[in-house]
Parts: structure tokens; sequence; C-alpha cells
């Protein structure tokens, strides 16, 4: 299977994945491909399998069967093998998903104790970056999502749009290849919803990463460049996406 | 296809009965054990367990203060004295372990309360729900505690005091002592879940706090000098020569005036040191910790202050019996041999229990801290952060306040009776490293309290994948 193609260039490769939990089937025969530049929304109702599917291609957990591949990062040497994600051991996952992948959660999850740009810049911190560094990008990348001047206020002191932002900031601090949204407007009104899938677009396709936005909100999957909607486990249209 | 036949007639409306029946049923329901969870077991038994322990070292307390009061009358009439002492050092740290539990039970209810709020059950049901919950939890717990010290009584019995074996006879309470101590758990849990519940909103959307911890006020200093000049001039009062009763009202009031006074600024001193070192620190795990103690400090000095106390009194009692021990044998008539002996086991004792307390206090608070933070660790972990970070940030926001509170307590008591330290350091250093080793040690049990913890840790972290 190539991992060039004439638009695009494939970033992650899932091929077949199945994921059961005990007799349950939350996943059947999956295939997904996934391109640098791209915005994929993943939609199904309640059960249909979309955060389950984030969770293999993400590294979260190992699919039951099948594999998801992930290509070198960018502007790394061509000699670099592609990881198979779904071989990988827990420490090693925990280690791509520090380095390769970014996440934005429905609440964002914020360490309330920490100001805006020690949230940011934590998972630079935990690469071993030094902290002077490390806030000095968060800061960058703060201001640049129109959080200028909040980076010392803690989570409690900002509007849940801020905050979203502030996550949405972590999330791109180490320029991770694909960024990965679960509900990322979930808990916020249209109006900000709107703001803030602008920002998280912006901020990742411009540089060339990739997002991966699950969803129920049709108006977010519209934003996106491809939509994917499963069904009990499987991809409405074909095992092939 | 045919529908099924609905429902029509009216739905059975509630009688009108108890105020107390629907909460208790409730009660009742909510804790049956989930199924394949066993993070709802351990919300059961974690408080369970922390009131046990709370309730047998109570218990053990008063067991030795009660004997030794009844020594009143004995060749040296000062063993009620030290005793009560003693005692009154332990207080603190039990009363924090006792609110620790009565917290965790009243905590962890969250979002089972907003759920029957969303269905309709009032405010009033949902926190007298609450209240009920914890306080059985703690009669339970308290029942459980007093069998572990009836169990534990032979082995107490072994420490030697007054030249003998004390023997579990002496340390049995009368069954009216045992009746208040497990009724004062069980109002002590009561207490508390009705203060957590005034300060949170249970919702049908969700449990949030009615606003965030208080700030520290420069008017706690005001205070503190305040009751430090009174202290002083009652000190006056007393050399100038008055009744045994005034002396000994004046000596107890100091003491108590003492401990607020270190509550009072404990939390400011903690959050100077805190604040000091925030902007110098490079690691995450540093940086999280200090960010924990800064975002209440008030709380962690609860956590941490009961052994501010006790190692104050260590420094100087060691020291001084330290000195003593260096005196010939000949030189000290036998009770009084027999009496620094004793004072030197009460001190280590003393020590100890503090220190357990304390870790006891300081596992069932990161245990409740954990269930609160469930959904941050998940997704720490979700980002790729490793749960060793995690569990250092969490044992540093333990173990840093904690070593701040026994060097600044060992410090000041060092200072001020700096003759008497330096001179104990010169002559009896096996007594010095004596009182230094069960300092440490104690700091280990805290440290085990916190590394207790770890399988729940591990169990929310688990949740994610």
């Amino acid at each position: 299977m190539p991992w060039t193609g004439p638009m695009h260039t494939v970033v992650i490769d899932a091929i077949n994945v199945t994921q059961s939990f005990g007799h349950t089937h939350a996943l059947s025969g999956v295939s997904v491909r996934i391109s640098r530049g791209e915005a994929v929304a993943m939609m199904g109702t309640s059960g249909s399998g979309k955060t389950t599917l984030l969770h293999c291609l993400a590294g979260i957990t190992q699919p039951t069967s099948g594999t998801v591949r992930l290509a070198p990062p960018i502007g790394a040497a061509a000699s670099l093998p592609v990881v198979t994600v779904s071989d990988l051991g827990d420490g090693e996952r925990s280690r791509l998903r520090r380095e390769r992948f970014g996440f934005v959660f429905q609440q964002g999850l914020l360490l309330p104790e920490l100001t805006a740009v020690e949230n940011a810049a934590l998972p630079l911190m935990v690469a071993g970056i030094s902290r002077t560094a490390a806030q000095q990008h968060a800061a960058h990348w703060l201001a640049a999502l129109g959080l200028g001047g909040l980076e010392d206020r803690r989570i409690g002191q900002l509007s849940g749009g801020q905050a979203q932002r502030v996550a949405i900031a972590r999330a791109q601090v180490n320029a991770p290849d694909v960024v990965f949204a679960d509900e990322p407007t979930g808990a916020l009104d249209s109006t900000t919803s709107d703001e803030v899938m602008t920002v998280l677009l912006d901020s990742t396709i411009d540089r060339g990463g990739a997002l991966v936005v699950v969803t129920h909100d049709e108006a977010v999957a519209a934003r996106c460049h491809r939509v994917l909607r499963l069904c009990d486990g499987r991809l409405v249209g074909g095992p092939h996406a | 296809m045919r529908t099924p036949t609905l429902p029509l007639d009216a739905p059975p409306r509630p009688a009108a009965g108890s105020r107390w029946g629907l909460p208790l049923l409730l009660v009742a329901h909510l804790s049956r054990p989930r199924p394949g969870g066993s993070g709802s077991r351990a919300v059961l038994i974690l408080p369970l367990v922390a009131f046990a322990a709370a309730t047998a070292l109570t218990l053990t307390v008063l067991a030795g203060v009660i004997m030794f009061l009844g020594w009143e009358g004995h060749e040296l009439d000062i063993y009620p004295t030290v005793a009560g002492l003693a005692g009154a050092i332990l207080v603190i740290p039990l009363l924090s372990l006792g609110a620790a539990a009565a917290r965790l039970s009243a905590h962890r209810r969250d979002d089972r309360l907003a759920t029957l709020r969303l269905l309709g059950a009032t405010s009033g049901t949902v926190s007298a729900m609450t209240v009920m919950e914890s306080a059985m939890i703690a009669f339970g717990g308290a029942l459980l505690g007093t069998l572990l010290y009836g169990v534990g009584l032979p082995l107490v019995g072994l420490l030697s005091f007054g030249g003998a074996p004390i023997g579990a006879a002496a340390l049995m309470l009368s069954p009216l002592v045992i009746v208040g101590v497990v009724a004062g758990m069980t109002a002590l849990a009561a207490l508390s879940a009705v203060l957590s519940v005034r300060r949170v909103v249970i919702s049908p959307l969700g449990v949030r706090m009615r606003r965030d911890a208080p700030p520290l006020r420069r008017w706690h200093f005001v205070v503190a000098g305040a009751v430090i000049l009174l202290a002083v001039g009652a000190l006056q009062v007393m050399q100038a020569g008055t009744s045994l009763l005034v002396m000994r009202v004046t000596f107890i009031g100091g003491f108590a005036a003492g401990i607020g006074v270190l509550n009072l600024l404990g939390p400011l001193v903690i959050a100077a040191i805190a604040r000091s070192q925030v902007k110098r620190v490079k690691t995450p795990e540093r940086l999280i910790a200090l960010r924990q103690v800064l975002e209440s400090p008030a709380a962690t000095w609860r956590q941490v202050g009961g052994v501010a106390v006790t190692c104050f009194v260590a420094v100087v009692a060691g020291s001084g019996l330290g000195l003593i021990s260096q005196v010939p044998n000949g030189d000290l008539d036998e009770p009084s041999r027999v009496l620094f002996s004793d004072m030197s086991t009460g001190i280590v004792l003393t020590i100890a229990m503090s220190f357990l307390m304390v870790a006891c206090s300081v596992g069932v608070g990161q245990a409740a801290a954990v269930y609160d933070r469930a959904d941050l660790y998940r997704s720490l972990h979700l980002l790729g952060m490793p749960d060793l970070m995690v569990s250092r940030a969490r044992r540093r926001a333990v173990l840093a306040p904690l070593r701040w509170t026994v060097i600044v307590s060992v410090l000041v008591a060092g200072v001020l009776v700096f003759p008497l330290v330096g001179l104990a350091v010169v002559l009896a250093p096996l007594s010095v490293l004596t009182i230094a080793l069960s300092l440490v040690g104690g700091v280990g049990f805290v440290w085990l309290g916190v590394w207790a913890t770890e399988p729940i840790v591990r169990a929310v972290v688990g949740a994610a994948e």
C-alpha cells in the first residue's frame, strides 16, 4: 500500500481493525486511511464504535485484530520505518501518544491548579524540554489562539471556550502528526463551538497535521474534509474509508 | 406488529410518610455494589477502614491517658500531667484523621447524587442521604476499630512503664467510654458530611463547589501575634506564683493557644515556602506538586500539620531527657531513673502514634483526591504522561510540605532551647539520634500512606483503556 498519494501523504493506515469486549464486537473489520493536512469527522450514534476506533487509532487500546500503522514524522529521515501502533507495548504506545499525537477532550481536562501557560507547556516538559523553553513556546501558541495576556490565569478563571483553547494549545505544542479530538465542542454553546472548531482546524491543518474528530454535531462534521459514519462497529458504505 | 398495551392508569402516588424514610431507602439502594466495580467497593471500604483506624488509635491513646491519670498519688505525680500533654498533642492528628475519613465517605457519591436530583429528589433528601450514609459508614468503622483496639491490647500491654509491662488489663476502657468514642466518631462523620454538603451545590447537572478554597488572610498574623502576647502575659502571671489550679489552667490554655497559633500560621508558612519555590522548579512533577500545595495551603496543612507539635516537643523533651540520661546512675534515685526512661519511651511512642495518624489521614485524603481527579488522571494517561510522573507529583504534594513542617518545627524548637539542644548534641548524641531516627521513620510512615493509594490510581487510570 503506497504511503504517498497525488494529493496527500498518508499518516495513519488502519487495516481491518476489530475490537471485541467479551462477546460484544465494538468494531468489526474497519479500515481507515488518514492523510496529513486532512480533517476527518467520525460520526455515529452512541455505541456505534466511533470512540473505540479513535482509541485504536491513537494507540490508547490495542485492537483485538487488524493493524494500525503510523508513517514516520514530517521531516524525518526517509529510512525511518513505519510504526505498527497495534504491535507496540503499553510503554511504547504511551511514548507515541506523548510525542506524535495530541488530544482534546470534551471537558478540556486541564490541571486546575496550573496556569494556562503551564497547562499548555506540560507535554513539552514531560518530553524533557526545559521549563523556560516549554513555557515560551506554549505562550506563543496561546497568543496564536487568541489567549494572549491570559497566560497566568488559572483554568477556573477562564470561560469554557477559553479553557478549550488552552486544551487545543496543549494538543499542538509538540507539533503532533495527528490531533485526536473527542467531542471537543460538546460542552460549548453554538457560537463558542464554531470559534473553537475554527481554531482547532486552522491550528492543525495549517501546520500540516491531521485532525480526527469524534462528534455528534453535524455542523462540526460539515467543517471537516471527510465524514466517516459508523453503525454497529462498521463503517457505513463499506469497510474502507 | 401488535402494539403492546400501555399502562395508562395513573402512576402510584407516594404515601405521606416519615421524612427520613426516603433518604434511608436511597442509602440502602445506593450501597449495593456496582457490578465489576472495584472502585465502587473501595468507596465503601476505604472510609470504613479509615474510621476503624481512627477509632482504634483514639481508644488506645485514651486508654493510655486514662491509665496514667489513675497514677495520681504515685510516688512521682508528674505522670498524669505528661500523659495529658501527650494526649493533647495527639488530639490534632486524631481529629484530622477523623475528618479525612468523614470527608472521604461524604464525597464519593457525586454522580449518583446528581442523578437523583435529576430524577426529582430534593436537595434536602440528597443532603440527608449523604449525612446518613457517612454516619452509618462511620458507625460500622468505629465498631470495627473497637474490635481492633481489643485485639491489639495484649500487644500494647507489653509496653513497659513504671519499671514493668503495663499489661492489657490496665488499658481496658469502661464500656461507657467506648460507647462515647463510637458515638463521637459517628457524630464527627455526620458533622463533616453536613459541612461537605453545605460547601457543594448538588444540581441535576452535577456537583460543584460553591466557591474556591478561602484565601489566606494577613489578619491571621495579627491574631497570632495577639495570642502570643497573651500567652507571654499568662506566663508572667504563672511566674508570679499562684495556685496549682491556676498554673495548670494557664499551662493548658497556653498549650491550646500555641496549637491555635500554629494552625493560623502553618498554612501561611507552607504557602510562603511553596510560592518561593514554584517559579524555580524545572520538572513537571515538582511543578504540579507545588501548584497543588498553593491551590489550598490550608488543606495541605490539615493533612501534615498534626506532626508540628510532636516534632517540637520531641526535640525539647528529647534533648532534656538525653542530658539527664548522662547523669551517673548513682546520682539518681530509682523512681527518677524509671521516670526518665518512661518519658523517653513516651516520646518515641507519641512520635510514632502521631505520624501513624498523619499517615492514615494522608492515605485517606489521597484516596479521596484520586477519585475526585479520576477523569484528569485518565486524561494525563491518554496524553502519554508516564504514570510514574503522576505518582511522583502526588507523593511530592504531601511529602514536601511534611518535610517543611518537620524541619521548621525542629528548627524553631532548636532555636528556642538552643543551649539545651546544643548540649544534647555534644553530650548525648545517641538520644538525639534516636529522636532524629524516629522523625525519619515517621516520614517513612507517611510515605507508606501515599504509596498505599497507588492501586487506586492504577485502577482509575486502567479504566481509560
